[in-house]
């Protein structure tokens, strides 16, 4: 029998389950011709109440599920950073559905679905769950991806992002394979105490197996080169959560895996993925002309920033919470740059290239003040979360003494800071080269960039008190 | 006869796994690199009930979630790939070149 | 009320009275009229508070004055901890002083965008006073990156031809050289525990925090890269004439005026309050490139066919002699530094100003387009003169007294250097009258320059407080640096107090560092003869 209790414990992805086969009820009821933005109304409810269910659920800490799931400060915090991303993807797709003429119910959906996925990825401490955690979050991104159907670009996104993250999967399973072999079980914890007996020759064959899988999900080099061009051919919502969410929840799961399991062997293979991350996504950065390409460069870069924190094995409590700090200060800020790139990008994602931004200071100063906000973060200027994110990294990177990869890290930052301002650039200095009047932003999509903007001068001003939960879910993830 | 121990199920699945590797990396045909990947999973769930001989019954449960995931996965790739294939009218890996790899 | 009730809180409301204006300016309507009077407002407003700060501050204490010490984040250990000494009093006042000229002088020459250029102003405006009044390290990285963004808008969006390259310039130079700071700033912080400049300084000053010696060099490098950029030390100058030519005439009297200053500021605070050890041992280099830059920046300055640009490379020049007066290690040297920055923003800015008056009546900044001058603008030519004799340095005008002192203290510390030093002045003699020559005297040999219209009473007063600041500050130069005095025999003393109690407890503790700290050791006596026989 079940307790009761466990039920609570995942609470949120009950609600958005719910309300996401709600949605699929609701689409074909509705006439063909009828607006489905009262589904997505349906579906930014949900999301609020999963957010509602994700604080009854902190309420009640400890397994489920025969040792399945694990609510503790660790799963919550990632359960509030992915809920937030999944509603503030809604919210621009309202507007951004309509303009593309996409008009289907399913789309939100499976946001909803995707975001019990990554919800799960943050709590699960069964590698089975995982993998199915992964598997339901994955799939609905696979999807997501190909949604503007009628667009080459946008199917051939979806292809690749599918046979990639299919063949990133399988590696990954294999490595769980292994692990089961090496250790007789597929429980972190008890994966955990059998490492500490001693550590087979195929523990690190398993934890290397299981780093390709992760890699490519959290699109760190060497397995970065799915990124830009999936990034560039899908729905711009889309890409804002799945440049935030899954990666999200995939570092969670990272550094559940990698510090929950006591795993060993990993430092160099992960030093040489940061470093490489950020160089690649930085100096790929650089050449872009498509803003949607730039920014999955960018993410990259972001990508070998967080992984930085990963390897602060000195103070690891330090070191997983500036991790997580990062992907909070990531998501509000690369969420927030989506939402003005998708409200701008107009029918048919005609203006995505840097030269369109031109002159938006003067056709749209609102527009243009809410974009460098996000802009100055993602460089890492002070008051912006950005900089603390990059801030409680690079110090956690220090007290390791990891003096090498802080240098690497800080001068690709400071390299990196040239094309975000390739992009002021444009928006400030250079004379608008359309005279179209840039369409007022509705009140869904404002909200969200609002959301986005408050969130990230939040974490730039007032950082400390989720600086001080992501520490203590760190105690509680490492012990 | 030699007994069959879980080290050979343990080749036989690595070199399913390799081969599946290898068919990803080096065949264009989509279809092929799809069934590619099937095999990898296979191998996988060879380890895992090969594995589940020495312990408990955990792999042979993992196996089962995994042909059931690798079900899902094969219905939406070939539903990606109708997609794909109205706008290009091709399979093969060779012509996705809207964007730049 | 009593006047001094506003001691604890007049530095946060003088910084953060301008971003206040800016926030205010955000919801005005885009009355080009009201935000510029508006602005001009806050600006005069802020000058007004800050005067409360010289009136109160207490002379002869050397510490911080008007502190504030608050908790702002717990982890890290960041505080909001603010105050003045004689070091920044005077470059607080100089920013507020300057920024409502800056205001004045866009007033017609900014048409276009009004609202967005007084908003980066303000905002400007506070990041300049935040990084002279920080007293925690992160504090003021903070406000060292925030004057960034604004100033490189202010380029890049109201500059001229080639803005948009000069503003990247600017932008990415800074960024990238202040990456190293941050660097050394976190290890410093990984290693106390604390932001927080007077206790870091208290911990090395007492030997609670002891750098490796090969570390240590490379945290002063780190400091001094930033700093040197800034400043603009040779040979990373070379954004400086781009930045200047570009950039609108309030951009370059901020540039010039309170920007660069900062570069310096942070030598004097950071470098040499963090590592004066190492600031000795390094001084030899450093030395060799101010003085490169005093004769460089005079030589190329001679040459230059662009007004903005001469002014530009005779700032390259003028903070060369800071440096000089820096690293000089001299009561004297220091304290003529300290003079020559804010005579240097006064004159410096004023030249900037002159030139803009001039650029909105020609739009051009050749020299060849002007000659003779004097003829149609008399009283333009006037302030100019007053103006250009105050820059070269002559005596009873402020260039005099900071240049003087400066020499001074560079003959002490070693007779070569001031030599060298000294002829830069000659340099700034030649080059300053050739312009004023080639702009004013002779023929009026364009038509059009006979029509210009002499100053108008907006610009007259713009022009008579720099004027009067240039004359009182040579005449009553003791009146600057009595508050000055103190905190620089603070950090001197506090150098040769650091530098002899280092040189015996490196040896025992660190076998390794013995070699490095046997040369300083011997350093010292050295020096105090050179003082004793003069």
């Amino acid at each position: 029998m079940i307790p009761s209790g466990d039920y609570i414990r995942i609470l949120p992805e009950i609600v958005l389950s719910i309300f996401g086969m709600l949605v699929m009820v609701i689409d074909p009821l509705l006439g063909e011709n009828d607006d489905r933005k009262s589904i997505g109304v349906v579906s930014a409810i949900g999301a609020l109440l999963a957010l509602g269910a994700t604080f009854i659920m902190a309420g009640h800490p400890g397994e489920a599920f025969y040792n399945i799931l694990r609510v503790d400060d660790f799963a919550v915090f990632f359960h509030v950073v992915v809920i937030l991303i999944a509603l503030a993807c809604i919210l621009m797709s309202f507007e951004y559905l309509k303009v593309q003429e996409i008009r289907q119910g399913e789309y939100y959906g499976l946001i909803l679905f995707g975001t019990v996925g990554m919800c799960l990825m943050s709590s699960a401490i069964e590698l089975v769950m995982l993998f199915v955690a992964i598997e339901i979050s994955s799939i609905s991104t696979y999807i997501l991806a190909g949604f503007r159907r009628r667009a080459a670009e946008s199917a051939e996104s979806s292809l690749k992002y599918f046979l990639l993250g299919s063949f990133a999967t399988a590696f990954f399973l294999y490595g769980i394979a292994l692990m089961y072999g090496a250790t007789g079980s597929t429980n972190v914890d008890a994966i955990a105490a059998a490492l500490r007996q001693g550590t087979p020759v195929m523990a690190y064959l398993a934890i290397a197996l299981m780093m390709v899988g992760l890699g490519f999900k959290v699109a760190a080099a060497p397995f970065q080169v799915w990124t830009p061009d999936v990034y560039e051919g899908a729905p711009a919502p889309v890409v804002a959560l799945m440049s935030t969410g899954p990666k999200a929840a995939a570092f969670a799961v990272l550094l559940r895996v990698l510090f929950g399991t006591a795993a060993p062997g990993w430092f160099w293979a992960v030093w040489i993925a940061a470093a490489l991350s950020m160089t690649i996504g930085n100096f790929g950065a650089l050449v872009q002309t498509n803003v949607k390409r730039m920014l999955a460069y960018s993410s990259i870069a972001h990508a070998g920033y967080l992984l930085v924190a990963f390897i602060a094995v000195r103070n690891m409590e330090q070191g997983v919470s500036a991790a997580m700090f990062y992907t909070a200060a990531y998501a509000a800020m690369n969420v927030g740059a989506f939402a003005v790139v998708s409200h701008f990008a107009s029918a048919g994602e005609k203006y995505v290239s840097i030269e369109d931004y031109a002159g938006l200071g003067r056709r749209s100063p609102v527009l243009a003040a809410v974009l460098t906000v996000f802009l100055l973060s993602l460089i890492g200027i002070p008051i912006t979360g950005g900089f603390f994110a990059k801030f409680y990294v690079f110090r956690a990177a220090v007290s390791s003494n990891l003096i090498w990869l802080t240098v690497i890290g800080l001068v690709n930052s400071a390299i990196g800071s040239y094309y975000y301002l390739r992009l002021l650039v444009m928006m400030y200095m250079k004379e608008p080269q359309s005279e179209e009047s840039v369409p007022s932003v509705p009140f869904a999509a404002g909200f969200a960039m609002a959301g986005c903007v408050v969130a990230t001068l939040y974490l730039g001003v007032f950082p400390n008190r989720v600086l001080q939960f992501a520490i203590e879910s760190a105690r509680t993830l490492v012990h | 006869m030699a007994e069959i121990t879980t080290l050979h199920y343990l080749v036989v699945a690595a070199a399913l796994f390799l081969t599946g590797v290898i068919g990803v990396l080096t065949r264009r045909n989509v279809i092929i690199i799809l069934m590619s990947i099937e095999l990898i999973l296979n191998a996988v769930n060879l380890n895992l009930v090969a594995f589940s001989r020495l312990y408990n019954l955990h792999g042979q449960v993992f196996a089962i979630f995994i042909i059931a995931d690798a079900a899902a996965e094969a219905a939406i790739a070939l539903g990606i790939l109708i997609a794909f294939f109205r706008n290009k009218e091709t399979v093969n890996m060779d012509e996705v070149d809207l964007l730049k790899w | 009320m009593n006047a001094a009730s506003l001691n604890p809180m007049i530095l946060t409301l003088v910084t953060f009275l301008p971003a206040l204006g800016a926030v205010l300016l955000m919801l005005f309507p885009r009355r080009a009229r009201d935000i510029r009077w508006f602005a001009l407002g806050i600006s005069i407003a802020t000058f007004v508070l800050s005067l409360h700060l010289p009136w109160h501050f207490v002379n002869g204490h050397p510490g911080f004055q008007f502190q504030v010490d608050r908790q702002w984040i717990t982890t890290p250990n960041i505080h909001y901890h603010i105050g003045v000494d004689g070091i920044s009093l005077w470059l607080v006042v100089l920013t507020t002083f300057l920024t409502p000229f800056c205001v004045l002088i866009s007033w017609k020459s900014v048409n276009d965008r009004v609202k967005e250029f007084f908003i980066l102003l303000l905002l400007l405006e506070t990041a300049m006073i935040g990084v002279f009044i920080a007293l925690d390290l992160f504090l003021f990285y903070f406000f060292w990156e925030a004057t960034l963004i604004p100033m490189a808008l202010i380029i890049g969006m109201f500059g001229h031809e080639r803005r948009i390259y000069a503003a990247v310039k600017f932008f990415l130079y800074t960024m990238v050289a202040s990456v190293f700071m941050l660097i050394a700033i976190i290890w410093l912080y990984a290693h106390t525990g604390s932001f927080d400049f007077v206790v870091i300084q208290g911990m090395l000053a007492s030997g609670q925090l002891v750098i490796p010696a090969h570390i240590a060099q490379w945290l002063f490098l780190g400091f001094f890269i930033a700093f040197a950029v800034k400043v603009p030390l040779f040979p990373l100058h070379t954004w400086l004439p781009d930045a200047h030519v570009e950039a609108p005439a309030a951009g370059s009297v901020l540039l010039a005026g309170v920007l660069l200053k900062m570069g310096t500021y942070g030598l004097l605070r950071f470098n040499l309050g963090l590592f004066p050890e190492l600031a000795r041992r390094n001084a030899p280099w450093i030395i060799v490139l101010a003085i490169i830059g005093i004769i460089y920046g005079a030589l190329v300055a001679m040459v230059q066919p662009n007004l903005k640009k001469l002014i530009a490379y005779s700032s390259v020049s003028h903070l060369g002699f800071v440096v000089l007066g820096i690293f000089s290690f001299t009561q004297a040297g220091l304290n003529g530094a300290m003079f020559i920055m804010l005579s240097h923003g006064v004159t410096t800015g004023a030249l900037f100003l002159l030139a803009g008056m001039l650029y909105e009546r020609r739009h051009t900044y050749d020299i060849t387009e002007y000659g003779g001058l004097a003829t149609p603008m008399p009283i333009y030519a006037s302030f100019f003169l007053i103006i250009t004799l105050a820059s070269i340095g002559l005596p009873l005008l402020n260039g005099f007294i900071g240049e003087y002192l400066v020499l001074t203290g560079s003959f002490q510390a070693r007779a070569r250097w001031g030599i060298l030093a000294a002829s830069g002045v000659i340099w700034s003699a030649c080059y300053m009258l050739w312009l004023y020559q080639r702009v004013f005297y002779g023929e009026v040999k364009r038509e059009v320059n006979n029509t210009l219209a002499d100053v108008n009473a907006r610009e007259r007063t713009c022009l008579w407080p720099l004027a009067a600041a240039a004359l009182i500050m040579g005449v009553l130069p003791m009146v600057w640096l009595r508050p000055v005095e103190p905190a620089v025999s603070r950090v001197l003393a506090f150098s040769t107090a650091q530098v002899q109690s280092a040189a015996p407890s490196t040896m025992s503790n660190v076998n390794a560092a013995a070699p490095v700290a046997a040369p300083v050791a011997a350093a010292v006596p050295t020096h105090t003869e050179q003082e004793n026989g003069r």
